[in-house]
């Protein structure tokens, strides 16, 4: 991994994202988007305004276009002579909310001149043909879409691109941006709370939306190295499941984060002890951190660090994973582990090394990410310190 | 990228099974057009849906029972295609089946009426049972459950070329090693709001433009089988339209073999697409031209499921015709050329 680009509720760019992290902020605040007085929940982690040179010429496009171009024009900024041959994305929910307003004026019987732009980028691909525009190259793109593992979907299958020598380069990442419909759904399925987000807690009772994106620039270590580029880490290991328990539910006893995690470990050729740091994915709804936690404890006992960093920013869906992978990547770069803020009380269910409240420094050579979804969709992504 | 193809399957408006929709456009039969009201604004809409009863016998299983059609619709081709095979899986081929699922609009019916509760009703009335089947993993989700994968399991998105860029997927599965078959399914569905979206985007205008159209259609990966090999193309981003001619060319220059194809499984939909493909097509093979296959022309342009479409029924024409070579091309709207070569 070359180079990473990101834009979340922490911080437009790197540097904001780890400064963030380390001062472990809570930045979900009120949603003032659409009308949430019929909401549950009525709080998310929402990306801050846009209008820096990142995002100056952007002005049209869908907020998810914006975030991806922020993020890619980081990425390839910081390696300049990256030339991508190919590209994957992963995404929930595209242009959700330009949707939202082609029905809404249906429903008002009118007809705007924005019609025609909402519906070309209504689409899930069109985020990532902006970003191809504003980074001056064409490649042939995938946009994955398997709910909340989407992004390290993406990462791991651009991983075992590059490491068959399919691909020497391929940018990958995700991003999602908040939209009303989503945001109801998870209202509706009572999975978003009316509390503060509190992974892994006892009290745990939901999870909060967030949004983002962030993109990763994966190359083969040998040409990497040949070109002098700075190695900030090193994917070694990918691994999926399918958990066919029910359509948003796992199943309670984790077997669908435990197959994904082995799969992952073995890919790297790791054994659990090996492991410094669980970037868990750790919505905090009663359900998703019951199955995880299990997994984990199974697996890596109580020995290994984990957090979620979703407390401080809500779940940012198709973004996850990939946003996960990057504050992983700081993790390892900076010797630090992510905090998992509002933590108040161990769950009794199972004994984990909660990184509670406040970041840690800490030896880290070797992370864990994991993102799970719905679908039964599960994803684990092994990264680890760039051997020189 | 290659593989062979080791079953397909298919649902479209003019049936629920292969051989009675070859049957049908061999005898120049079209889909039916139905007229879609557009309940905010009364305006008359044209389309071509998949008729309920062709996928009525999947409504008991359980994970479907009340899924969206678009469910129905990719698991009554995902299991034609696992049946074509010819033989069941055992237990341990079954651990190494992944599947790969490609759409475009997803799964439209149940997000317009979530989001029409919401409009209309308030947020608070929303229904929790509609929301998990918005997601465009859902009918991916379903199939392998019905399946027993539990494995890999992708869903790509899309516009037109996403059945061939989900085909494209699978292959790249094989060859990493990640699966020894992989299951790719392509489907869409219809409703009164996209059809709307389309006609205002002027692709899909009463007799003019595409006729947009339901469907599904299924091609089972694997290191054998017996419907011919499969070599997909990684496809070919383009911005604009002005760009699109030059990918198309790119595409033909990768798939074409020495002595031509002897058919060409055209992307043609009645839209701005036509005359990019049937120029490529006049420069790529000028003589002798290949037989055209214009499935869009029969079936509708059914948008996810629309490139696969085209590569079952390319598949199948090689057998029936006795012939050797296939080239199916695609263009979507608004992001892909792509294309396949299929080789008997």
């Amino acid at each position: 991994m070359t180079a990473v680009g990101i834009v979340s509720p922490l911080g437009l760019g790197v540097a904001e994202n780890e400064n963030a992290l380390r001062e472990a902020c809570d930045c979900v605040t009120e949603v003032t988007a659409f009308d949430t007085t019929k909401c549950r929940c009525k709080s998310a982690g929402r990306v801050g305004k846009m209008t820096d040179g990142e995002f100056g010429m952007t002005k049209g496009l869908h907020r998810a276009s914006r975030m991806m171009i922020g993020a890619t024009r980081e990425a390839l900024r910081a390696d300049e002579a990256f030339a991508p041959e190919f590209m994957i994305i992963g995404t929930t929910s595209g242009g959700m909310s330009f949707g939202e307003q082609f029905y809404r004026a249906q429903v008002e019987r009118r007809r705007p001149k924005e019609r025609a732009r909402w519906l070309a980028n209504y689409q899930p691909q069109k985020p990532a043909l902006d970003a191809m525009e504003a980074g001056g190259f064409r490649v042939p793109v995938q946009i994955i879409a398997n709910a909340c593992a989407s992004g390290s979907n993406a990462i791991g299958h651009a991983f075992r691109l590059v490491r068959s020598g399919k691909y020497r380069r391929v940018l990958c990442g995700g991003y999602d941006a908040i939209s009303e419909l989503v945001f109801v759904g998870f209202d509706s399925l009572q999975a978003a709370t009316t509390d503060k987000v509190r992974p892994f807690d006892k009290a745990r009772s939901g999870l909060v939306l967030g949004e983002g994106a962030a993109v990763l620039a994966l190359e083969d270590f040998e040409t990497a190295q040949l070109r002098g580029a700075t190695i900030l880490a090193e994917v070694t290991g990918y691994g999926i499941s399918t958990d066919n328990h029910h359509l948003t539910q796992p199943h309670p006893s984790g077997i669908g984060p435990e197959m994904a995690m082995r799969r992952a470990l073995e890919d790297a050729a790791l054994s659990p002890g090996e492991v410094d740091y669980i970037n868990a994915h750790g919505t905090a709804t009663p359900f998703n951190d019951a199955s995880e936690g299990a997994a984990i404890a199974k697996i890596f006992g109580a020995r290994v660090p984990v957090s979620s960093t979703k407390g401080m920013m809500g779940h940012s869906l198709g973004a996850a994973g990939a946003i996960e992978a990057v504050f992983s990547v700081l993790a390892l770069r900076g010797q630090f582990l992510p905090p998992n803020i509002n933590y108040r009380e161990p769950d009794p269910a199972w004994e984990l090394n909660i990184v509670a409240n406040a970041a840690r420094t800490a030896r880290v050579g070797c992370v864990v990410s994991n993102s799970f979804g719905f679908g039964g969709t599960n994803a684990s992504v092994v990264i680890e310190e760039a051997w020189e | 990228m290659s593989a062979r193809i080791a079953g397909i399957g298919c649902v479209t408006p003019l049936g629920g099974d292969l051989d009675t929709i070859c049957r049908r456009i061999e005898a120049g039969e079209r889909a039916a057009v139905v007229e879609v009201t557009n309940p905010e604004t009364g305006r008359k809409l044209c389309a071509a849906p998949v008729p309920a009863e062709y996928t009525a016998h999947l409504g008991r299983e359980p994970r479907l029972r009340r899924s969206s059609a678009i469910s129905l619709l990719a698991a009554a081709a995902g299991k034609a295609a696992m049946a074509d095979r010819g033989t069941e899986f055992t237990p341990a081929q079954k651990s190494r089946l992944a599947i790969v699922f490609g759409v475009s609009s997803g799964c439209v019916q149940y997000t317009r009426r979530f989001y029409e509760q919401i409009v209309k009703q308030g947020a608070n009335a929303a229904s929790p049972m509609l929301f998990p089947e918005t997601v465009y993993n859902a009918p991916a989700s379903h199939l392998a459950a019905m399946l027993g994968v539990d494995g890999a399991t992708y869903t790509l998105v899309g516009d037109g070329t996403v059945g061939l860029q989900a085909l494209h997927f699978g292959t790249q599965l094989l060859e990493l090693g990640d699966a020894d078959h992989v299951l790719v399914v392509a489907a869409e569905e219809l409703d009164w709001a996209l059809i709307e979206a389309h006609r205002d985007w002027r692709l899909a205008r009463p007799g003019k433009g595409a006729l947009l159209a339901e469907g599904a259609a299924a091609v089972l990966l694997g290191h054998d089988g017996r419907r011919g090999k499969i070599a997909s193309h990684p496809g070919e981003s383009f911005i604009s339209r002005r760009e699109a001619s030059a990918a198309l060319d790119r595409v033909f220059t990768a798939l074409k073999p020495d002595g031509g194809v002897d058919i060409l499984a055209s992307g043609a939909n009645g839209t701005w697409v036509d005359a990019l493909l049937r120029a490529a097509t006049a420069r790529h093979f000028p003589s002798p031209a290949p037989r055209d296959l214009f499935a869009k022309e029969f079936l509708g342009e059914a948008i996810g499921a629309g490139a696969l479409l085209q590569v079952v029924l390319a598949a199948d024409a090689l057998e029936r015709q006795s012939s050797s070579r296939a080239l199916v091309a695609a263009l979507g709207w608004n992001q892909q050329a792509t294309g396949a070569l299929i080789t008997r």
